[in-house]
C-alpha cells in the first residue's frame, strides 16, 4: 500500500486526523484526546496492521507546543506509519501506550524526563537516563546549556556569519541555542556585574 | 544480623622513612620494575575503547611495552585508561573504581571526550574532562586517537614512572605532614589588613 493510500485509509477511520506525506513517509496528526485510540487502531486494524512498535519520542515545536511522535512498522505489509500529536508546553499529558505495547514503557519514561510530558496510566513513570537529582528537561529549547553560556560558540551560527565579521556592529549578534540573553540567567551577583558593564560605553560617550 | 560493628582504625600505608633515604640506584631499579609491568584496566566508555583494543592486539601490541591488559578488575590494576565519553551518570562509577585500585596507580585519559568533553563540550550530561574526577597522569589527544598515540602516551607515562620518587608522589605519606618552618616564622605577629584610609584612596582613584 502506498503512503498516500494508507493515509487516506487512516484519516477516513480517525475523525479529526490529518495525513501528510513527505519524502514518501506518512505522518498522521491526531488530537491528543484521540492518541490512545489512534494507536490502538493502527495496531489492530487489518489494513494498517502496524503491530511493531519502533519508537516514541517528542520534539520541541516552540509556540506550537511539544510534538509527540510514535513510529510504527507493519511487518507483513512492510509499511511505516508516524503518528503525531501536540500537547501544550506546560502540563502536557497523554494516555500511556504501555497497555498496547509493553515496550513503550522506556520510551515514555525517556520522553517524560527529556520533555516533561506526563503519561497517564504509566506503571512506573520515573526518570530513566538522567542522573539522580537532575533538574529540568534537557531536550526542551528553553533548557539552558551552561557550557555554551560560559564559553563562546566556536564558529558561525548561521550561514554567512563569521566571528571575524565586525563590519556591521548594529546587527544583533545571534545567540546559539540553549543560551539565554545577557542578564536573564545566572547567579544574581553575576547579572548585576553584567549590567553596569553593558552600560559603561554609553556613559563614556 | 544484629552484630554491631565498632569503628575500625584504618591505617593509611605510608612509605616509611626509608623512601626518603633510598639511594638513587635502588629507586631506579624499583621504578624500572614498575614501569614495565603496568597491569591496565580499560575503562572503555565509547568508540575510543575500540582504539584501545586495537592497540592491545597483535599489530600494535602494547604488551611488548609491558602493558598487560588482563587485569581481572580495578583491584589488580596499576593503570587505568579512561577511553571514551564520561557522562555525569557514569562519573560516580569512574571515581569509585579508581579508588579501588591499589597504590601506586596511574591514569591515562585517552581521547578528546575524557580529556575535555570533546565534541560534547556543551552537553547537559557529559563530564567536561575526567580530570574533574580523578588525577590524570597523561592525556592523549585525538578523536579518537590512533593506536600509535596511545603507545606514545604509554611511553610518556613510563618515562614519568622512571623519573619519579614515590615519596614525592604521595603527599599523604606520614612524614609529609610534618612541615619544617623557621622559628621566626612561627613567632611573627599576624599580618595586619590595610588601613581603611588606604582603601578609600584606592576607590577614589578608580572612580576618577
Amino acid at each position: 500500500m502506498t503512503p498516500d493510500a494508507l493515509g487516506a485509509h487512516v484519516t477516513a477511520a480517525l475523525a479529526g486526523s490529518v495525513a501528510e506525506v513527505s519524502f514518501e513517509q506518512l505522518t498522521v496528526d491526531v488530537e491528543a484526546s484521540a492518541w490512545h485510540d489512534a494507536a490502538a487502531f493502527a495496531r489492530d486494524d487489518s489494513t494498517v496492521g502496524c503491530g511493531f512498535f519502533d519508537w516514541l519520542s517528542a520534539y520541541d515545536d516552540r509556540d506550537a507546543g511539544l510534538a509527540v511522535v510514535l513510529h510504527l512498522w507493519s511487518v507483513p505489509a512492510r509499511h511505516h506509519l508516524f503518528l503525531r500529536t501536540r500537547v501544550p508546553r506546560d502540563g502536557g499529558r497523554l494516555p500511556t501506550l504501555t497497555d498496547l505495547w509493553r515496550g513503550a514503557s522506556w520510551h515514555e519514561r525517556e520522553t517524560y524526563e527529556m520533555f516533561g510530558v506526563v503519561f497517564d496510566g504509566h506503571p512506573n513513570l520515573v526518570p530513566l537516563l538522567l542522573p539522580d537529582g537532575f533538574e529540568g528537561n534537557p531536550l526542551r529549547k528553553e533548557f539552558v546549556l551552561a557550557s555554551r553560556v560560559a564559553k563562546a560558540w566556536p564558529g558561525a551560527k548561521e550561514p554567512g556569519e563569521s566571528d571575524h565579521d565586525v563590519a556591521s556592529p548594529s546587527r544583533r549578534r545571534m545567540l546559539p541555542p540553549g543560551v539565554p540573553a545577557a542578564g536573564e540567567w545566572g547567579p544574581p551577583q553575576e547579572r548585576a556585574a553584567q549590567e553596569p558593564a553593558a552600560q559603561e560605553p554609553a556613559a563614556e560617550q | 544480623m544484629g552484630v554491631s560493628r565498632s569503628p575500625v582504625d584504618v591505617r593509611i600505608q605510608g612509605l616509611g622513612v626509608g623512601a626518603q633515604l633510598a639511594p638513587k640506584p635502588l629507586r631506579f631499579v624499583l621504578n624500572w620494575g614498575r614501569r614495565y609491568s603496568l597491569w591496565v584496566f580499560n575503562f572503555g566508555l565509547a568508540c575510543c575503547a575500540i582504539e584501545f583494543i586495537a592497540t592491545s592486539m597483535s599489530r600494535h601490541d602494547f604488551i611488548r611495552l609491558g602493558v598487560i591488559p588482563f587485569a581481572p578488575g580495578p583491584r589488580q590494576a596499576d593503570l587505568m585508561v579512561v577511553s571514551g565519553t564520561v557522562t555525569d551518570k557514569m562519573a560516580p562509577a569512574v571515581k569509585r573504581l579508581y579508588e579501588q585500585m591499589p597504590e601506586p596507580k596511574y591514569v591515562i585519559s585517552f581521547g578528546s571526550c575524557s580529556n575535555s568533553g570533546g565534541p560534547y563540550w556543551d552537553s547537559y550530561c557529559v563530564t567536561k574532562g575526567v580530570d574533574q574526577l580523578i588525577p590524570v597522569d597523561v592525556y592523549v589527544p585525538g578523536c579518537p586517537p590512533r593506536p600509535e598515540a596511545l603507545l606514545h602516551g604509554i611511553l610518556r607515562l613510563q618515562e614519568q614512572i622512571g623519573r619519579e620518587s614515590l615519596d614525592d608522589r604521595y603527599h599523604w605519606a606520614p612524614q609529609r605532614h610534618i612541615r619544617r618552618v623557621a622559628a621566626a616564622q612561627l613567632q611573627a605577629p599576624l599580618v595586619a589588613p590595610p588601613a581603611p584610609a588606604d582603601v578609600a584612596v584606592e576607590v577614589a582613584v578608580d572612580d576618577a
